[in-house]
């Protein structure tokens, strides 16, 4: 977890139009390029819809989700960019027994694998399912989207919003957000009136904006609360029971004891004493 | 004759049972063996949807609670000082220092990475449930490998040792008591991150309590169910006149936890209820037949006497923490509409393996070690460095009857 307090408003944060976005997956490619990411043998139609690789997998940090709907009776696509979401106070950071996850003062929530004891709990935390595992792999890590930290500690944008030819504007949140009410404002009948990211999840370094709603686009209903909140609130009261618990076990024993002593001594006053013989008891 | 030589004499005089139990510990080490060559994706049927399975709802999250005995046993004879039922206590910690070794092993096995467990220790995240249970689980298996070490320094007679941990019997029941409340209620604010996932039913911020008081009764009700069998299958003396004590506690707790339990499901849970009618079978059966019908035995007269009703009331509390942890870690879960995760065949053996390697260690524990004995009418607990009896209470060794 992250020592110094981070300032949300200056991380660095995608603002993607999904009602801009024309598919091309120029963004899934230059992930992979930028990553190095293998290969994977995919069948069109395999997953839902016209979208490949059927899932996000240790191989693809990001993909393109399609979406058919019918608008003046025609077919129309909706694209949707999956990827990590970069949460202010990402679930995976907080359930990390050894911290391999952080999420950095520049905005990406970055995975330090040399820690990793491969327990699988960020996977089961995050809310969003983001966090996959090398299931082919005897020794397997975790692997999900950096953000490009390595491309923005040098000035640069991240591998996909650099290759994304009209969807992705990247910069500081709090300008990537009062851009996104900027275009919701001037272009109401263009846009569902909800920014995805704003607050779910506590707020993420990914804001989207669509034109149908998002459910529809296959957007997870997440709770607004930052998720180690959640979790936080029974794990502070830690050191209190524990040293609760100790205090009390030992008193209640101490009182035993004191009646079990008292009791012998009454039986003790009580007893005339015959020196030949041993004392009962036990 | 060799040593080898003499180790498999003295197999070969064991009970069929034991030799199958052996044969299944064989196998899931064989099955354990196969994971680390091939990899957890092609032993198991984990997968991105399904990062848990198996090996952490069965090995850790329902196995830490069926460990609980040793603990509360502790606090019952130790702490609140009733002395008559330290002959339970012993067998209870046995009991539980296996369960904790095991789960430790369970736990490694499911690990990507086992060879790096240490950096727990090296990089603390105190926001980690995880964190947590790891320090917790590690802290006290060292606890009770130490209050196993009372039999086994009984057996060969180390006086210094013995004397120790006499003094020390105790501050660590009392300690065993502090880190199992921490652990046993943290294994339930594991499942507090997963909003929106866990069903409803489980679902609620009083989870971890839940966890803590439903680990108190079973711990309780494992001392009776194991005392129980030990005196049906080992020829050990019948102590259901001890253990009517302990059906007189187990309600108190069951009763507070069911009132927990109803509290946060009306008060405290979001969300639809009866959306799922599985989960909505599931959570009546752990209720009911797991909770409840065992409570109204438990306040049944007949119980204090008779020792059938005894086992059974205990093995349905066994029964309902069982389907309790499942339902909560695994079949709570599943989303609508999601393929279902079944355990491999690999991932079933190891946990077989596991429960075998349970009942044997424990059996052949009780065989070698004075276990049983530990009674205090007959032995003389004044003298500190020596395990002796009072003269005229002859008492037959244990762990004969396996033969």
């Amino acid at each position: 977890m992250s020592s110094a307090p981070i300032d949300y408003d200056k991380t660095k944060s995608f603002l993607i139009d999904t009602t801009k976005c024309t598919g091309c997956r120029g963004c899934q490619v230059a992930c992979k390029q930028w990553n190095q990411l293998k290969a994977e043998k995919t069948h069109f139609f395999s997953g839902e819809g016209y979208q490949n690789p059927p899932a996000m997998t240790e191989h693809t940090f990001t993909r393109i989700k399609f979406r058919d709907y019918q608008k003046h009776g025609q077919n129309e696509f909706a694209f949707y960019k999956e990827m990590c979401m970069h949460c202010n106070e990402p679930a995976c950071a907080s359930v990390c027994p050894v911290g391999a996850f952080r999420k950095t003062a520049e905005g990406p929530v970055v995975y330090d694998s040399k820690r990793c004891i491969g327990c699988r709990f960020c996977m089961m935390a995050c809310p969003f399912g983001i966090p996959k595992y090398e299931w082919s792999k005897a020794f397997p890590l975790v692997r999900k989207c950096t953000g490009c930290y390595s491309r923005i500690k040098e000035g640069l944008q991240p591998a996909c919003a650099t290759a994304c030819p009209t969807a992705i504007t990247y910069g500081n949140r709090a300008d990537m957000l009062k851009e996104a009410e900027r275009r919701l404002k001037n272009r109401p009948e263009r846009y569902f009136p909800a920014i995805y990211g704003k607050e779910e999840a506590g707020g993420t370094s990914i804001l989207y904006l669509t034109h149908q709603p998002l459910d529809e686009l296959g957007f997870k209903p997440v709770t607004k609360r930052p998720l180690p909140s959640y979790t936080w609130q029974a794990l502070r009261l830690v050191p209190g029971i524990f040293l609760g618990v100790g205090g009390t076990l030992s008193a209640i024993s101490w009182f035993q004891q004191r009646k079990e002593r008292i009791r012998r001594e009454e039986e003790f006053k009580n007893s005339v004493v015959k020196p030949e013989q041993k004392e009962e008891g036990q | 004759m060799t040593a080898a030589q003499l180790v498999i004499n003295e197999i070969k005089g064991y009970h069929r049972f034991l030799k199958f139990m052996i044969f299944l510990v064989v196998l899931g080490a064989l099955a354990s063996l196969v994971r680390f060559i091939f990899g957890l994706g092609a032993t198991t049927n984990l997968n991105d949807t399904y990062p848990w399975g198996l090996w952490i709802s069965f090995d850790v999250v329902t196995s830490v609670p069926l460990a609980a005995g040793a603990f509360t046993i502790g606090v019952v004879a130790h702490v609140f000082h009733i002395k008559k039922l330290e002959p339970l206590v012993r067998p209870a910690i046995v009991t539980g220092f296996l369960g904790y070794s095991l789960v430790c092993v369970g736990l490694l096995l499911d690990l990507g990475q086992p060879q790096r467990g240490i950096n727990v220790l090296r990089y603390w995240n105190v926001h980690s449930p995880m964190f947590e249970v790891s320090m917790c689980v590690m802290a006290y298996t060292t606890v009770l490998t130490l209050e196993f070490l009372h039999p086994v320094a009984e057996k060969f007679g180390w006086h210094l040792p013995l004397r120790l941990l006499r003094t020390l019997e105790l501050p660590f029941a009392i300690l065993a008591a502090m880190i199992s409340t921490l652990h046993q209620s943290t294994l339930g604010t594991f499942f507090l991150i997963a909003v929106d996932k866990l069903h409803n039913l489980w679902y609620n911020p009083l989870l971890p309590l839940q966890f803590w008081l439903s680990a108190i009764f079973t711990g309780l009700s494992i001392v009776v169910f194991e005392a129980s069998l030990v005196h049906k299958y080992m020829g050990q003396p019948d102590e259901s006149e001890l253990l009517a004590t302990l059906t007189k506690i187990i309600p108190w707790v069951m009763a507070v936890y069911m009132a927990v339990k109803a509290y946060a499901l009306v008060f405290l849970s979001h969300g639809p209820l009866f959306d799922r009618p599985v989960l909505l079978a599931l959570f009546l059966a752990e209720v009911l037949l797991g909770v409840v019908a065992p409570f109204c035995i438990f306040l049944t007269k007949r119980i204090r006497s008779d020792k059938r009703l005894q086992l059974r009331a205990a093995s349905l509390v066994v029964f309902g923490l069982i389907l309790n942890r499942f339902n909560v870690s695994m079949f709570g879960m599943e989303q609508a509409g999601q393929q279902v995760y079944v355990p491999s065949l690999i991932e079933s053996l190891v946990t077989l393996g596991i429960i075998a390697a349970h009942i044997l260690f424990f059996v052949l524990v009780a065989k070698y070690f004075p276990i049983f004995e530990h009674h205090p009418e007959v032995t003389d607990y004044r003298i500190p460095d020596g395990f002796r009896r009072i003269e005229g209470h002859g008492h037959k060794a244990a762990g004969e009857a396996v033969h």
